[in-house]
């Protein structure tokens, strides 16, 4: 594999490492699957299309976030806490229709037409990668993701919030018992999680394309990531994101007529040698 | 673990079960064969998805047909009567619904966008005494194997569209190919034909890749044909693929290095604003362009126009539109609207309509008519279609499909 399909790879996985890593946090804290979080990412790359039309791609790059984690907070305060006691399915049910909810809203608003979101002009020709000419844009992704993830995980290590985080997200009662505000860590959980989808949908919206299927179609590939990678563990998923791209690139170069049963082969075999996934209970 | 599993799996199972749920307006009652009684037409799009937009188009362009009309006094003395049934785009769905409409006297079909969904109406069609007009999907089967006595199709099938591709091919400077495919039956349909007539044009095919339906990453597709030394790029990619794929094409500089890119059913009227200018220059197969030159088109389009904020209709609407006429023909030259009788005209059909000179073979019910290779242009403030060659009916598959057995 050359250096421009290693590239490849690294930046369809630091994508993948962005969306996987607000969903495992609240799959850890909550432990249910927010199975809205396609369609969070969804309306992350609308929003992007919006205020890119009206601003500039940057502005989108933070503004979309904060809006983002604000339906986050939302969905916190008006589905997740108040549905704590119910069982999985029921929540991971009303998340299915949250999704379902969000995704016709987004296209009552902006349509069934595919949208274009412009790439900065900055970043919109080739850089020079050891000698290889390489988007600049892809190159853009992997640097924020790689950002992230440090950031990501020195907060979750390092701050008294990121303390609180493991300690309810490996066990929530006791995690009360000690004092810990369960609702208030969850409340930063969601948000940043929703932001996380958000930031993937901006990035991705000069990446593929705006239209009202994206979100259903990396949500298989999310949930593979997050299952792989550990449940609940956020270092675990941003490593299976990672190895996902790779393996996912590889198979496309040498063996592209299986290569789409890779993930899913990923995922079999991650489940029948260490069902808890590369990371196991940890979670940063 | 199992939980989780489970946890997984019952929103899926709920959806699947929830699939199916349609909405049903009717503009009129039902209607008999009889004289006077209405020609009603059960239109059946999807309501959601990628595909929907397509589903209103066409909507529009029947509706478009039926008051043109209506303000002529109806189609041989019968008022048309629209009835929009719309559905999640599932066959199952589309059956169902096109069952109800049927009970409520609607007699011919039409607004179906897939091609499973029309092949699993087309079997249902007999049982139901209706007539289906296809006038969107394009999978050959509908008019081979899966054929029916009842269904018409009224827009080129694949192996035409292939076929007025292949026989285009001298006429772009590309020597050496790369093809890149969509992995099912037409992508792979497409590459065979194309490298048959690659060949016998003297040209090299010296990359065949195939990428599964709704990828989203090309990168790795892309770096491949860049090392393939190809100088033109044959691209089977449909909808958001085919927007993703030129997208990242554009961002690794692809397209700067190729003497060719030629699409199949890639770019299209719907998405020159979401790829711009950088598809300034692609050749595609086209089945309809509003400059055709011909009294019927010039008269269909003005109309159109006049009636859409100035719009120029793209080959969605004029399909739509071309499958009511193609309805309205038949309904003249039976001088009724029992669909029996209907089925008989439509056999023998052939009428001058807005893309010239068209007639229904008798043999798997395929409309016969000219297809075309464009070229995406500059055209006022947008880009448009320039015509650089038509391939007759005549060229494209004239033999009706052996496979059909009506």
């Amino acid at each position: 594999m050359d250096l421009a399909q290693l590239l490849n790879g690294l930046a369809y996985g630091a994508l993948l490492m962005i969306l996987s890593s607000g969903l495992a946090m609240i799959y850890g804290l909550r432990g249910v699957m927010n199975f809205a979080h396609g369609a969070l990412y969804m309306l992350g790359a609308y929003l992007a299309y919006e205020v890119t039309q009206r601003t500039s791609f940057w502005a989108a790059l933070v503004l979309a976030p904060l809006l983002l984690a604000a339906v986050g907070a939302a969905l916190e305060l008006g589905v997740f806490r108040r549905l704590q006691h119910r069982s999985h399915i029921e929540v991971g049910l009303v998340m299915f229709g949250a999704a379902l909810i969000i995704e016709r809203t987004i296209v009552l608003i902006w349509g069934d037409d595919t949208l274009p979101v412009k790439a900065p002009s900055a970043l919109d020709g080739t850089a020079n990668v050891l000698g290889t000419d390489y988007p600049a844009y892809r190159l853009l992704i992997i640097g924020v993701a790689a950002v992230m993830a440090v950031a990501l995980v020195l907060w979750l290590k390092r701050s008294r919030t990121g303390l609180h985080i493991r300690a309810a997200s490996h066990d929530t009662e006791t995690a009360k018992i000690l004092g810990i505000d369960v609702d208030r860590v969850s409340l930063v959980v969601v948000a940043l999680g929703a932001a996380l989808a958000g930031l993937a949908g901006v990035l991705a919206a000069p990446y593929f394309s705006v239209q009202p299927g994206m979100g259903q179609s990396i949500l298989i590939m999310v949930l593979i990531v997050v299952v792989a990678g550990g449940v609940g563990s956020i270092g675990g998923a941003m490593v299976a994101a990672l190895a996902l791209g790779l393996i996912q690139t590889a198979g496309n170069v040498w063996i592209p007529s299986v290569a789409v049963l890779v993930p899913y082969l990923v995922a079999i075999a991650v489940l029948l040698w260490r069902p808890s996934g590369l990371a196991g209970k940890r979670v940063a | 673990m199992h939980k989780k599993l489970l946890a997984a799996a019952v929103p899926l199972m709920a959806v699947g079960a929830m699939t199916g749920c349609g909405s049903s307006s009717d503009s009129g009652s039902g209607g008999s064969g009889g004289d006077g009684a209405p020609l009603k037409i059960a239109l059946i799009p999807p309501s959601g998805g990628p595909l929907a937009v397509f589903g209103k188009d066409s909507t529009t362009a029947w509706q478009f047909a039926a008051d043109e009309a209506n303000a002529n006094g109806g189609v041989d003395g019968h008022k048309v009567e629209i009835v929009t049934s719309q559905t999640d785009g599932t066959p199952a769905a589309t059956v169902r619904a096109a069952r109800k409409a049927t009970q409520g006297g609607a007699r011919f079909i039409s607004g179906v966008i897939t091609s499973p969904e029309n092949g699993a109406l087309q079997q249902q069609l007999p049982s139901m005494n209706a007539i289906s007009f296809n006038t969107f999907g394009k999978d050959d089967a509908l008019t081979g194997k899966q054929c029916s006595a009842n269904a018409y199709r009224t827009v080129q099938n694949t192996a035409m569209d292939v076929d007025a591709v292949a026989k285009s091919l001298e006429k772009l400077p590309a020597t050496k190919w790369a093809i890149q495919a969509v992995d099912y039956a037409t992508g792979r349909t497409a590459a065979k034909i194309f490298t048959a007539a690659a060949k016998q044009a003297g040209k090299q095919v010296v990359l065949t890749q195939y990428a599964p339906l709704n990828t989203t990453e090309f990168g790795s597709y892309i770096t491949k044909i860049k090392n393939s030394g190809a100088d033109g790029v044959f691209a089977i990619e449909f909808g958001a693929d085919g927007v993703a794929f030129v997208n990242q094409g554009a961002q690794f500089k692809l397209f700067q290095g190729l003497k060719s890119v030629l699409g199949f059913n890639m770019v299209s009227e719907p998405l020159f604003d979401a790829l711009g200018d950088k598809i300034e220059g692609f050749y595609n197969n086209i089945g309809y362009v509003h400059q055709l030159d011909n009294a019927k088109n010039r008269a269909f389009v003005a109309a159109w126009k006049a009636k859409n904020g100035g719009k120029d209709p793209y080959y969605v609407q004029a399909d739509a539109y071309l499958g009511a006429q193609t309805l309205f023909e038949a309904v003249k030259k039976a001088k009724s609207v029992d669909p029996a009788k209907v089925k008989t005209a439509l056999d023998s059909l052939s009428f001058d309509s807005i893309v010239g000179q068209v007639s229904i073979r008798p043999g798997d019910h395929q409309i016969l008519r000219d297809s075309y290779l464009g070229q995406v242009e500059k055209q006022g403030s947008g880009l448009g279609w320039k015509v650089i060659n038509t391939v007759p009916a005549s060229e494209t598959q004239p033999q009706a499909d052996p496979s059909c057995k009506l």
